[in-house]
C-alpha cells in the first residue's frame, strides 16, 4: 500500500532529456521575459517620476492595468486575444513559429514590467530631490539628467527588491504551460505521464526551480555588494563596503 | 536555509509514505461511511458540471448506481458518495495520498499505470481521433506530418503521436476548453483526444456542424476505474458492482441515458463493444 519511490525514472529513458529541454525553455522564456520586463520597468518607472503629468498618468495607467490582472489571464490574452487582431499573414506566420512561446514571453515581460516599474519608481524617489536639481543646474536637460545620473543611481539602489521580482518572474514562467509552452513544469508532468511517477517528477522539478532561484539570488547578492553606493544603501551584509 | 529546505522535503516525503500505510481502503470507507471519488468537471458526458450547475456524468452515475450499492451491501451500512476534482496530472497522487479512494472519469488503463495503481474492469472503450474544422485537409494520423496538433497534457494520445509522427508539431494544453479555443482560432489545425471526448466537444460547440471528428482509431483506450494498489477486497467490490450492473442490464440503461439516441451525446454502443463488456463478467 505504500507509495513505491523509484528515482531512476528521472534519468532512465527520455526523462533526463526532457528535464534538460524543460530547463532550457524555462531559461529562454525567463531571459527574454526579464529583458522585456526590465526595459519596460525602467522606462515606465522613470516616467512615473517625470516632471510632466501626462507622462506620469500614462506610466501609472500601464502599471495599474497590468499588475492588477492575474498573470494567467495575461497568458490567455497574449495567446488567444492578440493574434486575431493581426492580419491573416502575420497570424499564419506566428502560428507556424511557436506563437505560444512568444505569447508567454510577452505575458511575463509586460506583467512583470509593471511590477519592476514600481521597484524602479521607489528607487528613484529614494534619491534626494537635490540630486536632480543639481544635475539640472549644470545645464543637463531632464532627459539627460535621468539617463546619466538618476537612473544609474536608482538601478544600483534597487537590486534587493529587483532580486525578488527576478526570482518571481522565473517561478511565474511555469504559468506558460497553460498555453502549451513545454517548459520545466510541463516536462515534469510529461515524465509523470510516461512513468506514472508523480512525486519523483514533481520533486525533481521543485529542486531544479530551487537551484535556479538560489543561483539567481546568489549572483544578484554579489552584484549588489559590488555596486553598492557607500552611504546610500543599507549594506545588507556587514557594512564593509 | 538550504539544509532546512532539504530536511523539510525529506519530512514531507516520509510523512506521505507513513500516512499511506495506515488502513485498507475498505476499512477507511467503513469508518467514514463515505466513498470519495476523483472525477472530472470538464469532460462531458463522463464527468462535468451541467447547465443546472450539477456535477453529473456517465462515470459518476456508474459509481452512484452500481458501486455504492455494492459497497453498502458489503459493509452492511449506507455509504455516502463524495466527489473531488481530478485531472490527468493529479489523479494518481490523489489516490496514493488517500485523498480519494477511486478515480472514476476517463482514465485509460495502461501497463505503466498498473505499476502505480490497480484498475477495475474496463467500463468504456474508445480510441483516439482528430477534431478538425469541417473540410480541413487532415483525415487521420496519416496526414498530420508537419501539422500543428493540439493534445491534452498527460494524455496517452500525445505520447503516441510523438512516437509515431515525430514531425507533427504538438502543442499540449492542460484542459479541453483551451485546446478547443486554439483549434477554433487556428493556432492549431487539429485537436486529438479520445473519439468519445471529441464527439462530446463537437456536440457542445456553438455550431456543431462546423466540426468533424475524423480518422480511424489510432489508439486503443480502455477506460477503467483506478484505486490504490493491493486493495483486492475493495477492488473485488468495485468489480462485482460493475459486473452485476452489466449482467442485470443496469449498465446499458445508464449507457442509454448518456449515449443513447436521446442522451447527452448520441454514441451508439457497437455490438463488438457490448460483447466485450459482457465477456468481462465472470460467473457468480
Amino acid at each position: 500500500m505504500n507509495y513505491q519511490f523509484n528515482w531512476s525514472v528521472l534519468w532512465s529513458g527520455q526523462s533526463g532529456g526532457w528535464l534538460w529541454l524543460g530547463v532550457l525553455t524555462t531559461l529562454q522564456i525567463f531571459v527574454l521575459g526579464l529583458a522585456l520586463a526590465v526595459i519596460l520597468g525602467i522606462l515606465s518607472g522613470a516616467l512615473r517620476t517625470a516632471p510632466f503629468a501626462p507622462l506620469r498618468w500614462l506610466a501609472g495607467g500601464y502599471v495599474e492595468f497590468f499588475r492588477n490582472v492575474p498573470l494567467l489571464v495575461w497568458m490567455f490574452f497574449w495567446y488567444f486575444g492578440v493574434p486575431p487582431l493581426l492580419p491573416q499573414v502575420v497570424q499564419d506566420w506566428l502560428f507556424e513559429h511557436g506563437v505560444e512561446f512568444w505569447a508567454g514571453v510577452f505575458a511575463l515581460g509586460v506583467y512583470h514590467g509593471a511590477r519592476f516599474s514600481e521597484v524602479m519608481r521607489a528607487g528613484i524617489q529614494s534619491i534626494p530631490k537635490t540630486q536632480l536639481e543639481a544635475a539640472l543646474s549644470t545645464g543637463l536637460t531632464v532627459a539627460q539628467a535621468y539617463r546619466l545620473i538618476i537612473i544609474p543611481i536608482a538601478l544600483r539602489l534597487i537590486i534587493p527588491p529587483a532580486t525578488n521580482e527576478t526570482v518571481n518572474l522565473l517561478k511565474n514562467s511555469s504559468v506558460a504551460l497553460t498555453i502549451g509552452v513545454a517548459e520545466l513544469t510541463f516536462q515534469t508532468r510529461q515524465i509523470e505521464t510516461y512513468t506514472a511517477k508523480a512525486f519523483e517528477a514533481l520533486l525533481a522539478g521543485t529542486l531544479i526551480y530551487l537551484l535556479l532561484c538560489l543561483t539567481i539570488s546568489t549572483i544578484l547578492a554579489y552584484v549588489e555588494k559590488r555596486v553598492a553606493i557607500p552611504g546610500m544603501i543599507a549594506q545588507g551584509q556587514t557594512g564593509e563596503a | 536555509m538550504k539544509r532546512s529546505t532539504i530536511i523539510g522535503l525529506i519530512a514531507l516525503v516520509t510523512s506521505i509514505s507513513a500516512y499511506a500505510s495506515a488502513e485498507t481502503t475498505l476499512e477507511k470507507i467503513d469508518k467514514s461511511g463515505t466513498l470519495i471519488i476523483g472525477t472530472r468537471t470538464g469532460s462531458p458526458p463522463f464527468g462535468y458540471v451541467n447547465k443546472n450547475n450539477e456535477w453529473v456524468g456517465f462515470s459518476i452515475d456508474l459509481v452512484e448506481k452500481a458501486i455504492v450499492p455494492a459497497l453498502s451491501k458489503k459493509l452492511n451500512k449506507p455509504i455516502k458518495l463524495d466527489k473531488k476534482e481530478s485531472a490527468p496530472q493529479t489523479r494518481i497522487p490523489l489516490l496514493t495520498s488517500n485523498t480519494v479512494d477511486l478515480i472514476a472519469e476517463t482514465m485509460t488503463d495502461t501497463q505503466a499505470r498498473r505499476d502505480q495503481v490497480d484498475f477495475s474492469l474496463t467500463f468504456f472503450v474508445t480510441g483516439a481521433q482528430f477534431l478538425v474544422k469541417k473540410g480541413a485537409p487532415i483525415k487521420g494520423i496519416e496526414s498530420i506530418a508537419g501539422k500543428r496538433i493540439a493534445a491534452q497534457q498527460g494524455s496517452t494520445n500525445a505520447r503516441i503521436i510523438r512516437e509515431r509522427v515525430p514531425s507533427a508539431k504538438l502543442v499540449e494544453f492542460p484542459d479541453q476548453p483551451a485546446a478547443f479555443q486554439a483549434l477554433a482560432q487556428g493556432q492549431v489545425q487539429a485537436y486529438t483526444n479520445d473519439g468519445i471526448q471529441l464527439a462530446g466537444l463537437k456536440a457542445k460547440a456553438p455550431k456543431p456542424d462546423g466540426w468533424a471528428v475524423v480518422g480511424e482509431f489510432y489508439s486503443y483506450e480502455p477506460y477503467g476505474m483506478a484505486m490504490r494498489k493491493n486493495q483486492s477486497d475493495f477492488r473485488q467490490v468495485v468489480n462485482v458492482g460493475l459486473m452485476d450492473a452489466i449482467s442485470s442490464g443496469l449498465y446499458f440503461e445508464i449507457y442509454d441515458k448518456w449515449f443513447g439516441a436521446k442522451g447527452e451525446l448520441p454514441y451508439p454502443l457497437t455490438a463488438e463493444a457490448k460483447r466485450f463488456l459482457q465477456m468481462q463478467v465472470v460467473p457468480k
